[in-house]
């Protein structure tokens, strides 16, 4: 088992616990199979990962979209990073902001 | 030497020399008095805001913007205020006047049209995380965070020169800024612009996130919008929207992001949303109307 988050969650996927949206409601059982219409309404009810079964490792760095270059982005990253000296990289939060701000320098060309 | 040896200066000399150049305009304080008035109607309240012709202009825009999404159905200021609410039109009333008072600060020392799209850009994420977190009156955490730095323009606006200095030290040694004015002027921006939003009699609930939004953690009142202020702040940066007087990253109170209740992959769905309508308020609110 393992938290995936929302954007990497497939279709077939088995849920290894329940699924709760943020309220504590619950939203799908342990043991379903996830199909399209369950990814829906997660991200309507704002779920923002799921345990998975049979999964051990997680890699949950979200994929990027198709016309983002990995190389470009790693530039972007690197020209950013300055601007993050006090703040570090240590924190997910940090380290995803990053990450999406690289996402954003190569998508709209600011780089 | 750039520098005098010791600051000299405290809050309260600011505010004072502040409250000769800048005050707010006179129908806040009507609106607020009529809106804690029990007997007040929604068409009072509507008369007071419509006799600012601007006000009403930007405040029905803002009312059909994609904020709300009511798309060109709110045509009144009555049905604003119906559809909005009271307190919630009244904070954006504030939002909506506030941009006006600062006139005068040179350009050379700060861009007035960056340091409004990084205030707004603060608002409007600090509004979406609130809204993802379901809290009611977000509006109120719109203008806590397009208020955030109001403190800076004070401070540019007495201490110009020092101003000056500070923003040629930070970028020279590579400082934060708010560190620089701890240092050379005995606070920072945070406290003084708190400081004024309380002498103007704005609701703590917006003065008090604006005073702690680099130190949630010394916020005792309002510590979850402190938290959240904070925090749409640094996406701010990170994203650099719109610039202050800051250059970096503020550093991360890991408490006020435990507090928030996020993952970190939810930022990148609540930006999704937030970031179209950054300009679009800009544009309605940088509108001289």
């Amino acid at each position: 088992m393992g938290l995936v988050a929302l954007d990497n969650l497939g279709i077939g996927m088995v849920l290894a616990s329940d699924v709760l949206d943020r309220n504590g409601r619950m939203l799908l059982g342990a043991g379903a199979e996830l199909n399209q219409k369950h990814l829906t309404i997660f991200r309507t009810w704002g779920v923002a990962e799921a345990d998975i079964a049979g999964i051990d490792y997680v890699d949950n760095e979200l994929p990027l979209p198709a016309e983002i270059d990995p190389v470009a982005l790693v530039a972007a990253e690197e020209a950013l990073l300055p601007h993050f000296k006090h703040s570090g990289t240590e924190h997910p939060a940090l380290r995803e902001l990053l990450r999406l701000a690289a996402i954003r320098k190569v998508l709209h060309g600011l780089c | 030497m750039a520098f005098a040896d010791a600051p000299t200066y405290t809050v309260q000399w600011l505010i004072d020399r502040t409250s000769t150049v800048y005050s707010l305009p006179l129908f806040y304080d009507r609106l607020n008095e009529a809106i804690n008035h029990p007997r007040t109607s929604v068409d009072d309240i509507g008369k007071i805001i419509t006799e600012d012709q601007g006000l009403t202009a930007r405040l029905l825009r803002l009312a059909n913007s994609p904020m709300f999404g009511y798309f060109g159905k709110v045509d009144s200021i009555s049905k604003a205020v119906t559809i909005i609410g009271t307190q919630q039109l009244r904070d954006l009333a504030l939002a909506a006047s506030v941009m006006g008072i600062f006139k005068g600060i040179p350009e050379e020392l700060m861009s007035m049209a960056t340091f409004w799209r990084h205030s707004i850009a603060c608002g409007i994420i600090a509004r979406a995380l609130a809204t993802w977190r379901r809290e009611t009156n977000v509006e109120r955490f719109f203008v806590a965070g397009m208020l955030h730095d109001i403190g800076q323009l004070i401070m540019a606006t007495v201490l110009g020169e020092l101003v000056r200095k500070m923003i040629e030290e930070t970028q020279t040694e590579e400082l934060l800024y708010f560190d620089v004015e701890l240092k050379r002027v005995g606070f920072d921006h945070a406290e003084a612009g708190g400081a004024l939003l309380k002498d103007w009699k704005i609701p703590a609930n917006i003065a008090d996130p604006v005073a702690f939004h680099h130190r949630p953690a010394r916020a005792e009142q309002f510590p979850l919008e402190a938290s959240l202020i904070h925090i749409a702040d640094i996406i701010c940066q990170a994203f650099e929207l719109g610039q202050s007087c800051e250059r970096f990253v503020p550093p991360l109170d890991g408490a006020a992001w435990d507090r928030l209740g996020m993952t970190p992959h939810q930022l990148g769905a609540v930006m999704k949303q937030a970031e179209p309508q950054i300009e679009e308020t800009f544009a309605i609110l940088t509108d001289a109307a």
